[in-house]
């Protein structure tokens, strides 16, 4: 089951997108949401949806990105039904559909291309506090531990008996208390363990900790600002007035 | 070596604790020197003190756990439970028994460079450090890894080389070699001499498989339910027959050698098979002249 595992853990690769400096793949991502939002009329919307390919495509991100716009698009035919049964006309409601489809993609092209350390980096940047920072940090940092965790558990509780898969709905749910319950057990433990570590590593000792590593912008990471900009604004324009 | 001389580094002065949720003190009237470039393994029954008397060392108790204690433990002159535990980051460096729960980073070299950070080092003071550290543990190449693609000797080796990075003098570890297999723990045994014979650190560390630990430590401290009962070299307290070393798994080929020797031999008594080959080689001279 390690496959299930994979999906959630984050892969450093290359590319033209991946290098940019984390501060610029957000603003395109900011950029592509807002061109999102903003559009009204579906080939606004294919537009959008086009650029987030573009850019994935550049990224070498379209599997992944697939796979977020595949699980965006369970959630997409539910707000297409409520559409439809609150009377909305067919075009109108997959218009919405597909707006949804199209700002999950724009956030995707982000997270799926920064690193958590770059995260880190951006978070410091726009001065949120140390504390939340380390809290991120350790919840992005421990999601595969957590996750191996969860797996040796359902292993563990499958060969004691525990059928995960047989029963109602409810009775599939009721079937995951005997995994939550040591999961969240050892997650306490460990945090313990954590507390201990931070504190004998000097965690707190000054009140500006300096970092190895800081954001520093290249010629390249300008041009893309700019560019981005001249693009977007006025398409964001356009889409605003028509 | 003559430690005895040595100077102290840390010493636990009529030391006892006891945890708030627990009837009994789990540290009972501990007196401790330990010395300078001194390597002390720590055993001793499940239960009986030995991760209490690590994380007071370091002041993890009594800061950080509810109970109450008496007595003292003086790093530098100066008693650690009046000193905050970031301020003793730079003397003393603490290595868990699960190298996971202590690497906080989504790199090697970012975690390595973690407790400088925190203690406000210059970039350019870190980035010598760590690189120092990273080569120092053999795990250079493995800079940008994120924790979750290294084996648990690889992990242990970054762990190790977050805590060296801050150069403390006062190295502890709790069961470093719990989670190896015994090609990867020998290693790691030898690293930690190596450590002691070019750094000069001192090391303080609990660990149960003394077939490997024993021949590279200069102490051996035997606890049991709260208080130290036997103290010196390995192989004399091996030799002493004592009935508190019946659960410490002294190493088998010295057992092995008192099993074989009718006169229960006491005092120096072998450590390593070479040492026994060597002991049958001159009986077997002595016999044939």
């Amino acid at each position: 089951m390690y496959w299930v595992a994979s999906g959630f853990i984050f892969r450093r690769t290359s590319s033209p997108i991946h290098d940019l400096d984390p501060r610029v793949k957000l603003l395109i991502s900011i950029e592509l949401f807002s061109l999102a939002l903003a559009a009204s009329r579906m080939e606004e919307v294919a537009l959008v949806f086009g650029s987030i390919l573009t850019l994935a495509l550049i990224g070498r991100i379209m599997r992944r990105l697939g796979k977020t716009v595949l699980f965006a698009l369970g959630f997409a035919v539910m707000i297409f039904l409520i559409n439809i049964f609150v009377g909305y006309p067919l075009v109108s409601a997959v218009e919405v559909a597909a707006r949804f489809v199209t700002i999950v993609g724009s956030t995707s092209v982000f997270f799926l291309t920064t690193s958590p350390d770059e995260l880190e980096h951006v978070m410091k940047w726009f001065r949120f506090p140390r504390d939340l920072v380390f809290a991120f940090v350790t919840a992005v940092r421990f999601v595969p531990v957590l996750l191996m965790d969860a797996l040796q558990i359902m292993d563990a509780q499958k060969s004691r008996g525990l059928e995960l898969d047989k029963g109602n709905p409810l009775k599939r749910i009721k079937n995951f208390g005997p995994i939550l319950v040591p999961l969240v057990v050892n997650a306490v433990v460990r945090s313990g363990e954590l507390a201990e570590a931070m504190e004998s590593r000097g965690y707190g000792a000054v009140k500006k900790p300096t970092t190895l590593y800081g954001l520093t912008t290249t010629i390249k990471d300008r041009a893309v600002v700019l560019g981005s900009l001249l693009l977007s604004i006025p398409v964001l324009f356009f889409f605003i007035v028509s | 070596m003559g430690f005895r001389n040595a100077n102290t580094v840390i010493e636990v002065r009529n030391y006892s604790f006891k945890y708030a949720s627990s009837d009994k003190e789990t540290l009972h009237d501990v007196n401790l020197k330990f010395h300078e470039r001194e390597i002390t393994i720590l055993v001793g029954p499940t239960g009986c003190g030995k991760s209490t008397l690590l994380k007071s060392l370091i002041g993890l108790i009594p800061h950080m756990y509810a109970g109450s204690w008496s007595g003292s433990v003086i790093i530098d002159g100066v008693s650690i439970q009046d000193r905050k535990i970031n301020d003793l980051a730079l003397t003393v460096g603490y290595v868990f028994q699960n190298p996971e729960n202590q690497i906080f980073m989504f790199s090697v070299e970012r975690d390595a460079a973690f407790g400088l950070e925190n203690l406000g080092i210059e970039r350019a003071q870190i980035r010598e450090r760590v690189d120092w550290a990273m080569s120092l543990m053999g795990i250079t190449d493995l800079a940008t890894k994120p924790p979750h693609e290294l084996s648990d000797g690889q992990k242990q080796r970054a762990a190790l080389a977050g805590i060296l990075a801050m150069k403390p003098r006062v190295l502890i570890l709790d069961e470093p070699t719990s989670l190896l297999d015994p090609h990867t723990a020998l290693e790691l045994i030898q690293l930690i001499r190596n450590l002691r014979d070019q750094l000069g650190i001192t090391v303080i560390m609990v660990e149960h498989r003394l077939d490997l630990i024993a021949r590279v430590a200069d102490r051996l401290l035997v606890m049991e339910n709260g208080t130290i009962v036997e103290d010196g070299k390995p192989r004399e307290v091996f030799g002493k027959n004592s009935p508190s070393l019946r659960n410490i798994g002294i190493p088998t080929i010295t057992r092995l050698y008192q099993a074989l020797n009718s006169s229960r031999p006491t005092g120096n008594v072998p450590l390593t098979v070479d040492e026994v080959v060597d002991l049958i080689r001159q009986k077997q001279r002595t016999v044939s002249a």
